[in-house]
């Protein structure tokens, strides 16, 4: 009976009724796989052109012309004021908040599923920014403390989705002679 | 403003890592009959409103559970409001309901929450759905997580004021041993400190038992006037009344980085805590409370929720935690039900199940091994993702 339904992972029927169960009738149980993916045509919206900088190794932040706050990631719309705010251009430099080291990955899209465990998810203060802007550190994960001088990385290998265009590098210190 | 609604009667199934013979109706049923037993009452035609509690058409596979479960359990024709507030759900369900009651618009409702984010999908699964839940654009396509986010959170908190590995790995023994004394409770576990600080990493510096459970089951809660539980619950005389009297509700930006230089605490906790401070009259919340269920997603939030809500200053989350303060026999007794990390979580029940573990400490019904003596007022902290959303339930017997 049960070869004509392909996607049967178990059953299991209970050998005998137990006494005052009123569910005793109902104690059959049929296990399927069922599967669904998806596809989306995604759309970046309003901060999409910091993305197609990200390609031209240019990294942009929003800032707000009512309060002067400037947004990394961006928002196009300041939430304190409710201003359509400005794209700036930061310099890619900055400084480590907080951080986690992560044992396995969500794979959230094909390019965090590539990613080998463990690995660094920094929180960057970017200069001239005033929100922490999240992405990954490549870094040997022994070495990341919160302080570290950090700076962005444009890549250029093809990716899945644009925010992979860039990650963080630390700022190696130059040893004057 | 009008009296308190009471809590009329309470019902759930056991928590378990996987319900295999059960989908979500026939859990959702066995929580709806067993709040049936506890009302005394033979069904509901007596009960005007429903109110559904959950999360996750995505974990569920089903989108529309609200219309589905309200005519599964026989509440048709009656009104039936959905509430969905990420892992704040249940408490959200519960704060709306007792909005329904206060206004006047019914004076009974039933408030049932369930899910299955158990073992229906692979922990890889369920890892990218609830990372759905995190700001899909900038924090989860980077390969973000919420044990990620959280943890990024207790490091900021540890280096800030010293808290120290062994004192969250404290809530992660202590409340997987309260969970021994609660008969629905998924996971009991006698661990000890060095057990958790030997479990393999998840999230630096969390690791896997400091992380709290993935779970099936389902809880309901009738909420009414005095008056009419008094009419139509044959039971309700049986235990002393005990009131929903105050509810708080704040919120925080989605990204933690959003919230710089604020990464170490939960604002949307405190503002949550002093809305309910105010309405119960409550002004020394260590002193005033006698029991609560704090939203113990990571063994460290523990730490932070007692700042949060004021039971301990700013910093001293840590020590106060390892003192056993808030253990069972302690001064405030946390998580008597084991929690998140031990009774475990389906989420939209998450919140009900809270209400009800403080409820049948406030009727004093609960298993005399994890019963708290005398206890007169509780309070139920829960919240969405890293507190964007958080509500702070209080409930208080009355005799
Ligand atoms: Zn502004």
């Amino acid at each position: 009976m049960t070869e004509k339904v392909r996607s049967i992972i178990d059953i299991h029927l209970p050998e005998r009724a137990t006494g005052g169960d009123v569910w005793a009738q109902f104690r059959g149980v049929e296990r399927i796989a069922l599967e669904l993916t998806q596809s989306y045509k995604y759309s970046l919206g309003k901060v999409s052109r910091f993305f197609m900088e990200l390609e031209n190794g240019r990294f942009l932040a929003t800032r707000c012309a009512g309060c002067g706050k400037v947004y990394a990631p961006p928002r196009p719309l300041c939430p304190n004021c409710l201003a359509v705010a400005d794209w700036v251009e930061l310099s890619g430099q900055g400084v480590v908040k907080t951080y986690s080291v992560l044992h396995f990955s969500p794979g959230s899209n094909d390019d965090v599923e590539a990613l080998e465990t463990p690995y660094v998810l920094a929180y960057v203060l970017l200069d001239g920014a005033d929100t922490l802007f999240p992405h990954l550190l490549k870094a040997n994960p022994e070495q990341v403390r919160s302080g570290l001088r950090v700076r962005v990385a444009y890549s250029d290998e093809p990716v899945h989705h644009p925010i992979h265009l860039m990650h963080f590098l630390p700022v190696v210190e130059r040893q004057r002679p | 403003m009008s009296v308190a609604p009471v809590v009329a009667a309470v019902g759930a199934t056991p928590v378990a890592s996987e319900h295999r013979g059960s989908n979500l109706r026939d859990l959702m049923t066995e929580a709806v009959l067993d709040c049936l037993a506890d009302a005394g009452m033979d069904d509901l035609s007596a009960v005007e409103h429903g109110l559904t509690s959950y999360e996750s058409d995505h974990f569920n596979l089903q989108m529309t559970l609200g219309a589905i479960l309200h005519d599964t359990i026989g509440m048709i024709p009656k009104p039936n409001v959905r509430i969905e507030g990420g892992g704040a759900t249940g408490a959200l369900a519960l704060r709306t309901a007792w909005a329904h009651i206060q206004s006047g618009l019914c004076d009974s409702i039933l408030v049932y929450g369930c899910e299955k984010n158990g073992r229906g999908v692979s922990s890889q699964t369920a890892n990218q759905l609830f990372a759905l839940s995190a700001d899909v654009d900038w924090e989860m396509m980077v390969g973000g997580s919420y044990t990620g986010f959280y943890a990024a959170m207790i490091r900021a908190h540890m280096e800030a004021f010293g808290t120290r590995e062994e004192q969250f790995a404290h809530v992660a023994v202590r409340n997987r041993r309260n969970a021994a004394f609660n008969p629905i409770a998924q996971k009991p576990m006698d661990l000890s400190i060095n057990d958790v600080m030997n479990s393999r990493p998840v999230a630096d510096p969390y690791k896997l038992f400091d992380c709290s459970l993935l779970s099936d089951g389902a809880a309901c809660l009738l909420l009414s006037t005095e008056a009419w539980a008094r009419e139509h619950c044959p039971a309700f005389d049986r235990r002393a009344p005990v009131y929903f009297t105050a509810t708080g509700c704040g919120s925080d930006t989605m990204r933690l980085g959003d919230r710089y230089p604020e990464l170490t605490n939960f604002r949307a906790k405190r503002s949550a805590a002093a809305q309910a401070y105010a309405m119960a009259n409550i002004s020394d919340p260590m002193r005033e409370i006698d029991v609560a269920e704090l939203y113990d997603s990571y063994s460290g939030v523990e730490i932070q929720a007692v700042e949060d809500l004021g039971f301990v200053q700013r910093g001293q989350g840590g020590p106060s935690v390892a003192d056993g303060i808030f253990d069972l026999d302690g001064e405030l007794p946390v998580n008597t039900s084991g929690g998140l990390l031990g009774r475990g979580a389906p989420v939209g029940a998450t919140g009900v199940l809270q209400a009800i573990e403080v409820v049948q400490q406030l009727w004093a019904t609960a298993d005399p091994r994890r019963q708290v003596a005398k206890a007169r007022r509780a309070l139920t902290d829960t919240h969405a993702g890293i507190a964007s959303i958080s509500v702070v339930n209080i409930f208080e017997r009355r005799d």
